[in-house]
């Protein structure tokens, strides 16, 4: 399992960035991991497949819609658009995430004092 | 319902996704071809760079599935597979289980009807409790009509009583007469049971009862569909029943079949017309100490059993002081139904619960067997279920796995076993004779039979698949861990409870073996007693002159026509004619004596029991005749009165001296003893020899019971039956006939249930052996394939024959003797308990004993020297070559 510590951080971290992403414009699958690569400046090597999993369990809980399209490069492509439920969800988990990070970093510059 | 429609939707959403996944990679390649790649290349890096897209796609799937019932699908078609890989396996089990299941059912189900569920068709049946009397020395007895009535108008502690009388009628006119049962009950009848008519009316507590005034008839739904073909027309109409006409007021719903637990009656009469349809009835409902009815009380809301019970005790005390010249001693008790003495759960408790127990413990066995053979299973699939747990599947998740096989072995028994239940029913039918009784009410496959072969196959997936569950995955972890190294801990554990559950099989075998072992010593010894007369070559028919409307003079006069018209015919011996056939379901009728010169101890019983016979009747039963004569035709009411005593009778009475001349005093007159004639048995075979006594027809003519024609012939006996029914048909055909058969299935019958009772038991034992065999094999047979090396070695090192063969004999004496030696402990607990259901048998009788040990040791045996066989064919160079 090559790059296994690259890839999710913790559950829902991939969610997480898509349903951002999705935020700003509607995109397909392959769009996605592009920008995720971009935006992180490949220091998240996501494995492009496990982004799938993840859009489905968003399709099922209905924080995405999603609808048959045609990308920039003339495909035939399935277009994923953030729902107000999404947005909402989007919301609450990025507070959630940064208070996480919040403590996470106290703790770690507690350890960094002794 | 949005599950629902996702469940519908399912196939589009994984089109979706795979075409969605194809499209990704077909860019990415693309892409990586622009970038320079070569085609393959870039397919190769897009792949990589993708992961693992069969898996990818599984869990994208999985997001949509309903993860319970999917998966239990998931393990019910992973199971169907294993089984297909063992389809013998799979059989025995299913079908052992099928056996265990159809014959704990079928028993089940007979015992609801008949002990559970005493009176289908009836509204709220469980507050419906028998009170019955008992005399003073302590022997049960019905209860009068007079007593009826005051129970009925003095306890406080029912909503209501009812009584009732079971009796055979003649229905119908002499152009179409059939006899069927009846009950003459009380008015309120009805009303107690809570029964609704299933067409008219019943009749109901407002019908008077005045004696003779209400010649009204409410008919069974079997009754109506048979005679009448359904037709309603025939509330209002009007039938004949012992010659007296009656109107149909309704018809009964189809489940109730009167009031007796698992007898089926056809009509219902009310109590007032007994004088119509017997001759001395009137005077039955006038008379304290003619004691006939059953009484069946509906406790009142509110009212507990133990309060009421009480009531019933304190107040037939005080009516038996009240009424002492009749009731002197007596005393009331109020019971469940099942602990009645009416119908026919007082023949059939005792078997019953034998035979339930009987197939309880062939179930266990069977359970014994299924786990025995799962874990075996589960062993041989360790390193399956081992890669599973590496892979991460959870310990609960291979335990329900386990357990779903078991489950599906459990239902697949279960339903082929209901089929084996439904056609089993009626083979308990033979249980109680069909003659001389009302029809047994054959149980069906219904509801609570359904939910009773349901909670059976839970119980079996349970006791059968819970330790292979748990083993099996032990197992799993423990190869998980060793990676394919044999005998783990997990391993080990398994082959001792495989070894624990074969020695319980074979314990329980031994118990039933013992079981069946003294039911048939039981038998056996009921059967070799001698009844005193020879039932062979005999034919008998009973015919009803009451039901026909004889009266005294015309009643002697057609039997003695009969017998006269008989002796004449070729081949016949002797002809004769008696009220009471020996060895009937019932003792028959008694008469209080005097004897002349004999003074009674106090409180002795001087009601003796008694037949009314014609002349020849010796004859043609050969009792032989120790002094004195038989009866002719000049012993009529015109001679003086003569009586024939047995030999129990003079030895009692009369010190065992000279009995002829000696007079004793019945019926108001005095009797002259004409004859002594050898014991003979009356009621049943394992009675002791009793003081009883004959009178003529001619002189003491009782029209309430039928007569039976007796007839002894030289000729084949079927032939001398039809005889007898040509002969009486000549003489009136209005007259019916039946019970007409070879006396000696007659007096076979009160032995019918104990024979019946007895073949299922020693099928059951058979069954349980077999699969105790079954089981032993099976550890033997595993055994020596997991020893084969360890006898390779020692074969080449020298190890003779008789070495092989202490190795297998060591793995099955250990199991056989502890086996063995459990179930003969056990089984000394299981023949107390059925001690009392046993003739001339002791409980420990060694015979018994030592055959079921015998038979156990021979079985294990010929089920061990298969494996035995197959050690000693062990070359040593095949088995080191496995290494």
């Amino acid at each position: 399992m090559p790059d296994s510590e690259s890839r999710d951080l913790f559950p829902g971290a991939l969610e997480l960035m898509v349903l951002r992403l999705l935020k700003r414009q509607p995109m397909h699958g392959y769009a996605l991991v592009q920008r995720i690569q971009q935006a992180s400046q490949n220091l998240l090597q996501v494995e492009e497949g496990s982004l799938y999993p993840a859009l489905q369990r968003l399709l099922k809980e209905r924080l995405v819609e999603a609808e048959w399209g045609v990308s920039a490069t003339n495909r035939r492509v399935r277009i994923y658009r953030i729902t107000r439920a999404g947005s909402k969800h989007l919301g609450i988990e990025i507070s959630r995430f940064e208070r996480m990070l919040e403590g996470i970093t106290l703790v770690l510059a507690v350890g960094g004092e002794t | 319902m949005r599950w629902l429609d996702r469940l519908l939707r399912r196939r589009q959403l994984y089109d979706d996704l795979a075409s969605e996944m194809q499209s990704h990679l077909e860019e990415k390649t693309d892409e990586l071809i622009a970038r320079g790649l070569s085609p393959a290349e870039a397919r190769a890096e897009a792949r990589r760079a993708f992961g693992n897209m069969t898996y990818i796609q599984e869990e994208g799937r999985a997001v949509w599935q309903w993860p319970t019932l999917e998966s239990i699908l998931m393990d019910v078609r992973y199971a169907l597979r294993q089984m297909r890989g063992v389809p013998t396996m799979a059989s025995v089990v299913v079908i052992t289980l099928a056996i265990g299941i159809a014959a704990t059912t079928t028993v089940f189900s007979w015992t609801r009807r008949v002990l559970l569920d005493p009176l289908p068709g009836t509204g709220a049946p469980e507050r419906i409790f028998a009170l019955e009397t008992t005399t003073a020395s302590g022997s049960w007895t019905p209860t009068s009509w007079l007593d009826y009535r005051d129970f009925r108008r003095y306890l406080k502690s029912f909503d209501g009583l009812a009584a009732a009388y079971p009796t055979s009628l003649a229905l119908g006119d002499a152009a179409r007469s059939e006899r069927v049962w009846g009950e003459l009950v009380s008015a309120n009848f009805f009303d107690v049971l809570r029964v609704q008519p299933a067409l008219g009316g019943l009749f109901s507590s407002t019908v008077e009862e005045n004696a003779g005034a209400q010649p009204l008839v409410v008919i069974s739904y079997e009754l109506w569909q048979r005679r009448w073909h359904g037709d309603s027309a025939v509330v209002g109409s009007v039938v004949d029943i012992n010659q007296f006409p009656f109107r149909v007021v309704g018809v009964a719903p189809r489940a109730f079949h009167g009031s007796m637990s698992g007898e089926a009656f056809d009509v219902w009469v009310p109590a007032a017309m007994l004088g119509q349809i017997v001759p001395t009835g009137g005077w039955w409902l006038r008379d304290r100490g003619t004691r006939t009815f059953r009484v069946l009380a509906r406790l009142r809301d509110g009212v507990t059993f133990a309060a009421a019970r009480a009531e019933v005790e304190s107040f037939t005390a005080f009516m038996a002081s009240v009424n002492g010249a009749v009731s002197k001693g007596m005393e009331g008790r109020l019971m469940p139904i099942w602990q009645s003495h009416w119908g026919a759960q007082d023949a059939l408790r005792e078997p019953l619960v034998v035979l339930l127990v009987a197939c309880g413990l062939v179930l266990l066995i069977v359970c014994a067997n299924a786990a025995s053979l799962l874990l075996a299973r589960a062993t041989a699939r360790a390193r399956e279920l081992g890669l599973r747990v590496a892979l991460g599947a959870p310990r609960v998740r291979l335990i329900r796995q386990l357990l779903t096989e078991a489950s599906l072995l459990a239902i697949s028994g279960a339903t082929l076993g209901l089929l084996g239940a439904a056609w089993l029913s009626r083979s308990l039918n033979s249980l109680l004779p069909s003659f001389a009784r009302p029809a047994l009410v054959a149980p069906h496959v219904d509801r609570s039979v359904l939910v009773f072969t349901a909670l059976l196959a839970i119980t079996v997936t349970v006791l059968a698949g819970i330790v292979p569950a748990l083993q099996g995955s032990r197992a799993a972890l423990g190869e998980a861990l060793s990676s394919g190294g044999r005998g783990t801990a997990g391993n080990r554990g398994a082959a001792r409870a495989r070894r624990a559950l074969v020695t319980l099989e074979m314990a329980l075998a031994v118990v039933s073996l013992v079981g069946a072992g003294l039911f048939f010593q039981s038998f056996r010894h009921t059967r070799a007693v001698s009844p005193g007369f020879d039932a062979q070559h005999v034919a008998m028919a009973s015919v009803s002159v009451t039901l026909a409307g004889y009266d005294s003079a015309r009643a002697e006069a057609f039997l003695g026509n009969v017998a006269d018209r008989l002796s004449r015919e070729p081949g016949v011996q002797a002809a004769s004619y008696t009220d009471y056939v020996p060895l009937s379901l019932g003792a028959g009728s008694w008469e209080e004596l005097r004897v002349e010169g004999y003074a009674p101890a106090p409180n002795e019983n001087m009601k003796l029991y008694r037949a009314a016979i014609g002349p020849d009747y010796f004859k043609v039963l050969r009792v032989p005749l120790i002094a004195g004569r038989e009866f002719t035709l000049a012993d009529d009411s015109a001679h003086a009165p003569v009586m024939i005593v047995n030999g129990a009778f003079v030895r009692h009475f009369l010190g065992g001296g000279a009995a002829l001349g000696v007079r004793v005093h019945g019926w108001g007159r005095w009797f002259t003893i004409v004859g002594v004639v050898k014991d003979t048995k009356f009621y049943r075979l394992s009675d002791a020899p009793t003081p009883y006594f004959y009178v003529p027809v001619r002189q003491v003519y009782r029209p309430e019971y039928g007569y039976t024609v007796l007839l002894r012939t030289a000729g084949a006996v079927p032939q001398a039956v039809r005889a007898i029914e040509q002969a009486v048909r000549a003489l009136d055909p209005g007259i019916p006939v039946f019970n007409a058969m070879p006396l000696e299935s007659y007096v076979d019958g009160p032995l019918e249930g104990q024979h019946a009772a007895m073949r299922l038991l020693i099928l059951l034992a058979l069954i349980a052996s077999l699969l105790a065999a079954i089981g032993l094999y099976g550890i033997v047979s595993y055994a020596v394939t997991q020893r084969t090396k360890e006898i390779g070695v020692r074969v080449a090192l020298g190890a003779q024959q008789r070495d092989v063969l202490q190795v297998v004999a060591a793995q099955m004496g250990r199991l056989l003797f502890l086996g063995v030696a459990v179930g003969l402990i056990a089984s000394i607990a299981v023949a107390r308990l059925v001690g009392s259901m046993l003739y001339q048998v002791p409980p420990a009788d060694l015979a018994v004993f030592s055959f079921a040990a015998f038979t156990m040791i021979v079985i294990s045996i010929l089920a061990t020297s298969v494996p035995a066989r197959r050690a000693l064919r062990i070359a040593p160079v095949l088995a080191l070559r496995e290494e």
